[in-house]
Formats: structure tokens, C-alpha cells, sequence
């Protein structure tokens, strides 16, 4: 049996774990991802009808959140491995503090620029858009349901979910540790047994449960902290040549599907599958072939995206990873800017022009936020070290 | 002698209500509904009862509406109760706000169908239209939806879109409008005419824009929601009575 498969079947001991540096693929890809975030919450502009989810089954949301359980163990099951359990718990509770601080932030925020917007154009339709009405018909109701996270706007749902997710992560990450293959294997039969037995947490007002369903979503994290588990023991992936083809066949077979009007293939017995493919793929619960998409695409990036690849030490590679840094802020800003957005572009009737701008403009505010926060960071670092060196000099 | 004991619960209505109710049939002959109804009518004779379910967004739900009795489907069961004394009837509200027609294509399987409706009427496309998804996906999700009620023997009613105070914000809301026009003739559906309800009142007076159209965070304000659940019990009495009994109930 060769060492990946003995990893990923029995895992490895703390202390055994190899410490590769920072993995530049996911700052890059998750820059790129943030960007993709913020053009389709303005749905209806047209660089929106280019963006990955017309050419594929998975679609900007399932790759970030299988991004926050790599990171996750990166960051904070690396601190588990070094300072205890206790240790990486508690810096795990801080971060979910911020999280959640930053949730209810933006919460406010967008409530306050819908207000606004409604009030100075009487198009209620803007409250219905990002399904904010129970905040303006039951506001006591709704705050405190915000508060617990039983309330969710459209776009204000996958914080939460990263919330709850992240809550669990010292739990994943230490059966992570003792086998990959079983924690897989559990995470899996959550996912299933939830969806049929239509296991949810509660959105309120109404019966409906969250947008995204984190009995489902915990798969997707959970495959996350797995890869950066493998990573941070250095495991490295086996060359299989059959899997690379089948995983580029399901990508191909997604842009086909997608990009077709009818059946593409011509059989008959396909016709209904291929068009229930078209109207829209279960995002609440994960459909199937949500994940085989995104497993495809996340196998192809291992193989053949090596970490020191000179397309993700570019310009636009340096630029997006600055992004990616500082992901909690980029995101944010890019939920309010698109929420703005979304407005401009139906004040202006979606003039050609007016969406080009909107999109340049957004696109570059977050990349100088980014950029922003990385000078800024590097500034305070440098700041808080100088004391130290004074010191050791004197 | 039923209609004796029912009628002290609706012997004297409100004269503000019965003013309202003469508006919303202004303009009717111009945007007739005339539904077709078979199933509701088996339901009906087999087993006295009478199930609908109002699927849709916020509209449907009753946003802004200022008690939940208020929502046109609140509205509708009341009206339906009081015209069709000694029938079981029942109208259950799955009105989410803010949900798009695949999402509640979704929800025919797991909440709509097990509640054994003989009715389903379908509110939605405007949450499609103001996120431009596609005309042709707009078209296929709404075919495979009332294919689905077909053959589980449901009665499918689509709900038009709403008319708009400045619809030029949305370039593409008339195209979205056609599509669920000629998706729900292609599967031999009715369409309630909601907008063009809407867009002759917003011409005739009777309604302030406020009412139909209200803008602090309400889509559509009571006096609307009472109509929608008015013209609707019109449509669907005469048609299960096949006009026996007075549309226009005897106040």
C-alpha cells in the first residue's frame, strides 16, 4: 500500500505532521472565488452570465466552503497538533466570536441600505430581492430570531453556516487525524441520512429551514480539513491516470449540460435527467452532482496546480491573494457593495454601461481592500516586532 | 336550511369591506378567470371537501399585510367557507418571501403534494424575473411543475406577475411576463390576471397607488391582497357551481 493510502486509511499522530508554509493555492483561489462571490450577488448583470455556475453543476459557494475546512486545519489544526486541544478550541471561539459579531454587523448594514432604498425609490421590490420583509413586518421577531441565527436574508446565510461549521472543527479535525477514510465515511452518511430524513435547522418566519443546510454543508467542510490534513503530513497525491480522465469527463459532461437548450446526447431515457440538470441543482441539501463536481474539480486542482506555480505568483496572483487573506472583510464588503449594486442596476434599468462600471468599480474596492489590509497587517507586524528588536539590540 | 344557520356569521359585513369588494371587480369583463377545475370538482362531489394550497413569495405569504387573515389566501378561505356553506374547506398558505420558481418546484414534491391538494395555485416568476435566470429555464421549471401536479391529479392555477410602479428598472419583466403566459397555455393551465387586475385599478381611481403598490417594505397592501382573494373565489365558485349558485353572494 503506498503512503497516501495508508494516510488517508489511518491518519497520522500529532507530532509525526510535516509543516509545509502557507499553501498560496488557496489565497489565490479563494481571492478569485471572493470575486466571483460579488459579481453573482448582483443576478441579471451580464458579467454574472459568465461566471462559473453557468458552466458547471458546483458553483462558487461549494468551492469556498470546502476552502474554510482547508484553511481551518492549516490554521487551527495545526495549533491543535502543536499547543493541545484545549489551545486550538479556544482560538478556534475566538474566531467564531469575530464571525458572529461580523455577521450581525452586516445584517444591519444591508437592513439599513434596503430601508434606504426603498424609502427613496418605492420599489418594495428591493426588500423582497434578498427576502429581508420579516425584518420590516415582525422587526422584534426578526432580531432576535438574527441574533440566534434562525433568521436569514438571502446573503446573510453562509456566514452562519461557516459559524456552526467551524464550531464542530476541533471535532473533525482530531477524527480527521486519527483516519481520514472513517471521518469521510461518517460525514458522508450525515449528509445522506439528513437529506432524506429532512433534517435542517430552522429558518424563521415559516417552516423552511437554512439556505444552506449545515447537516449537508459539513460534507463539503469536512472533505476540506481532510485535504489540508493530508497536506499539513505531507501526503502526496497518487497519479492516476484514469481518475484524471473520468474527472475531466464530468467537468466536460457539466459544460455540455449547461451550455445546451435540449438533450444534448439524444437519448430519450436521458431527457428528463438532463433537464431537471438545466432548471437548477439543489444547493440546500448538496445534490449529487453538486459534489462529484466539485470532488472532479478539486482532484484536477491537486494534480496539476503545484503550490509554487508561476501563474499563482503573478501580478493577478499576488492580487488575489491579498484577497484571500483577509477573506472575513473581503466578503463583507462585497456583500454590501453587491446589495448597492443591485440597486444602481435597477435604478439605471441595467444600462449595458452602468453594469460594466458597477462591476469594475466593485471589483476594484475589494482588491484594494485587500491589498489595503495586507499593507496594513505587514505595518502593524512590523510595529509590533520593533519594540522586541530595540530591545535585543540595546 | 345550512345556508340558514351559516347566515348570522355573515349577516352584517363591515360597510368599509363591501365597499372594497365592488372595486375589485372593476374591469372584470376586460381580465376574465375562468379556471378549470376537474379535480377540485371530484373532490368536491366525492368527498365534500375542498383542499388548495397558495404556493408563492411574499405576496402569497402576506408580507405587509398587517395580520396574518389578511393574506389573499386568508382572504380566499373565508370567501370560499361563506359560499360554499356545508363544503370542508381549507386554504393553506406555503408562502415563503423572496423564493424563486425552482425552489418552490422543489417544494411540490416534499410540501405541497403530501398535503393532498385538489387546487394548487402558484404564485411566482417575479423573484425569476427581477434575477433575469433565463426565460428558458423559467419555462422548463414551470412546465416540469405542473407536469408534476398533472399526474398527481392536481388542479394547477398560476398567479401572474405583479404590475410594477416603474417596471423599466427590470428591462426583461414584460419577457418573463410572456413566458408564464405561454408556459401555462402550452400545459393547459389558467392564469389568475393579477397584473392586469393591478394595472387597471392603478388607471381607475378607485385604488390609491399606496394600495396597490405600497412602498414601506410592502409589495402589496391589504386592499389588493382582499381582491386577489375576492376575484379568485369568483373564478372558482362559479366554476365548481358551474354558476348555479350567485358569484355575487347575497349580502
Amino acid at each position: 500500500m503506498s503512503g497516501f493510502w495508508r494516510l488517508v486509511l489511518f491518519g497520522k499522530g500529532p507530532r509525526e505532521a510535516a509543516s509545509p508554509g502557507r499553501d498560496l493555492r488557496i489565497d489565490v483561489i479563494r481571492g478569485l472565488i471572493l470575486l466571483v462571490i460579488f459579481i453573482n450577488h448582483m443576478p441579471g448583470n451580464i458579467v454574472a452570465s459568465a461566471m462559473p455556475h453557468n458552466y458547471g453543476f458546483s458553483d462558487a459557494a461549494d468551492v469556498f466552503v470546502l476552502l474554510a475546512g482547508i484553511s481551518a486545519a492549516f490554521a487551527y489544526g495545526r495549533l491543535i497538533d502543536q499547543r493541545g486541544l484545549l489551545v486550538g478550541s479556544l482560538k478556534v471561539g475566538a474566531r467564531i466570536w469575530t464571525l458572529y459579531i461580523a455577521h450581525l454587523a452586516l445584517f444591519v448594514l444591508v437592513c439599513g441600505i434596503v430601508a434606504t432604498a426603498v424609502v427613496r425609490t418605492q420599489n418594495a421590490l428591493y426588500v423582497e430581492a434578498i427576502n429581508i420583509q420579516p425584518f420590516f413586518s415582525d422587526t422584534q421577531a426578526a432580531i432576535v430570531n438574527a441574533l440566534g441565527l434562525v433568521y436569514q436574508p438571502y446573503y446573510l446565510d453562509i456566514l452562519p453556516l461557516y459559524i456552526v461549521l467551524l464550531a464542530l472543527f476541533p471535532l473533525i479535525y482530531i477524527a480527521a487525524r486519527t483516519s481520514p477514510f472513517a471521518t469521510l465515511l461518517v460525514s458522508f452518511a450525515i449528509w445522506q441520512g439528513a437529506t432524506h430524513a429532512g433534517l435542517n435547522l430552522p429558518n424563521h418566519p415559516g417552516e423552511g429551514g437554512w439556505f444552506f443546510n449545515p447537516f449537508a454543508w459539513q460534507m463539503v467542510f469536512t472533505l476540506g480539513v481532510v485535504i489540508g490534513r493530508l497536506g499539513i503530513v505531507g501526503a502526496a497525491l497518487p497519479k492516476l491516470v484514469l481518475v484524471d480522465l473520468a474527472a475531466a469527463a464530468v467537468i466536460l459532461f457539466a459544460v455540455v449540460v449547461k451550455l445546451s437548450s435540449g438533450n444534448p446526447f439524444g437519448i430519450a431515457l436521458l431527457n428528463d435527467w438532463i433537464e431537471s440538470l438545466q432548471i437548477g441543482i439543489d444547493k440546500t441539501n448538496l445534490a449529487w452532482v453538486r459534489v462529484v463536481h466539485l470532488f472532479a474539480m478539486t482532484w484536477l486542482v491537486l494534480r496539476f496546480l503545484k503550490p509554487g506555480a508561476s501563474l499563482l505568483k503573478g501580478v493577478v496572483g499576488r492580487r488575489l491573494a491579498s484577497l484571500g487573506r483577509h477573506s472575513l472583510e473581503v466578503f463583507c464588503a462585497g456583500i454590501v457593495l453587491a446589495i448597492t449594486g443591485q440597486i444602481i442596476l435597477a435604478e439605471t434599468s441595467f444600462a449595458l454601461l452602468m453594469q460594466l462600471i458597477v462591476n469594475l468599480a466593485g471589483i476594484t474596492i475589494l482588491i484594494g481592500l485587500g491589498t489595503f489590509l495586507s499593507w496594513y497587517k505587514s505595518l502593524t507586524a512590523r510595529a509590533a516586532s520593533a519594540p522586541r528588536e530595540q530591545a535585543a539590540t540595546a | 336550511m345550512i345556508l340558514g344557520s351559516a347566515l348570522p356569521a355573515f349577516a352584517g359585513p363591515k360597510p368599509l369591506t363591501q365597499m372594497v369588494d365592488g372595486r375589485c371587480r372593476a374591469g372584470a369583463a376586460q381580465h376574465p378567470f375562468k379556471p378549470s377545475l376537474s379535480a377540485a370538482k371530484r373532490a368536491l362531489t366525492e368527498t365534500n371537501k375542498l383542499t388548495i394550497v397558495a404556493l408563492g413569495s411574499s405576496s402569497t405569504a402576506g408580507t405587509g399585510a398587517s395580520d396574518a387573515d389578511r393574506s389573499y389566501p386568508a382572504v380566499l378561505e373565508a370567501e370560499l367557507r361563506r359560499r360554499l356553506p356545508g363544503r370542508e374547506i381549507k386554504v393553506l398558505n406555503l408562502g415563503v418571501g423572496g423564493q424563486s420558481a425552482y425552489e418552490m418546484y422543489l417544494r411540490l414534491e416534499s410540501e405541497v403534494i403530501p398535503e393532498k391538494p385538489a387546487l394548487v395555485i402558484w404564485q411566482t416568476a417575479v423573484n425569476d424575473a427581477i434575477r433575469d435566470i433565463g426565460e428558458e429555464k423559467l419555462a422548463k421549471i414551470l412546465r416540469k411543475g405542473a407536469h408534476k401536479l398533472q399526474e398527481a391529479g392536481i388542479d394547477l392555477v398560476l398567479m401572474d406577475m405583479p404590475w410594477l410602479l416603474r417596471e423599466g428598472r427590470y428591462p426583461k419583466y414584460d419577457d418573463y411576463r410572456a413566458v408564464l403566459a405561454k408556459t401555462a397555455s402550452e400545459s393547459g393551465v389558467s392564469v389568475f390576471p393579477r397584473y392586469a387586475m393591478m394595472k387597471s385599478w392603478s388607471g381607475s381611481k378607485q385604488f390609491s397607488e399606496e394600495e396597490i403598490v405600497g412602498m414601506d417594505g410592502l409589495q402589496v397592501v391589504e386592499a389588493s391582497y382582499r381582491c386577489f382573494g375576492i376575484r379568485l373565489a369568483d373564478g372558482i365558485v362559479s366554476e365548481l357551481t358551474g354558476g348555479r349558485e350567485p358569484v355575487k353572494p347575497v349580502n
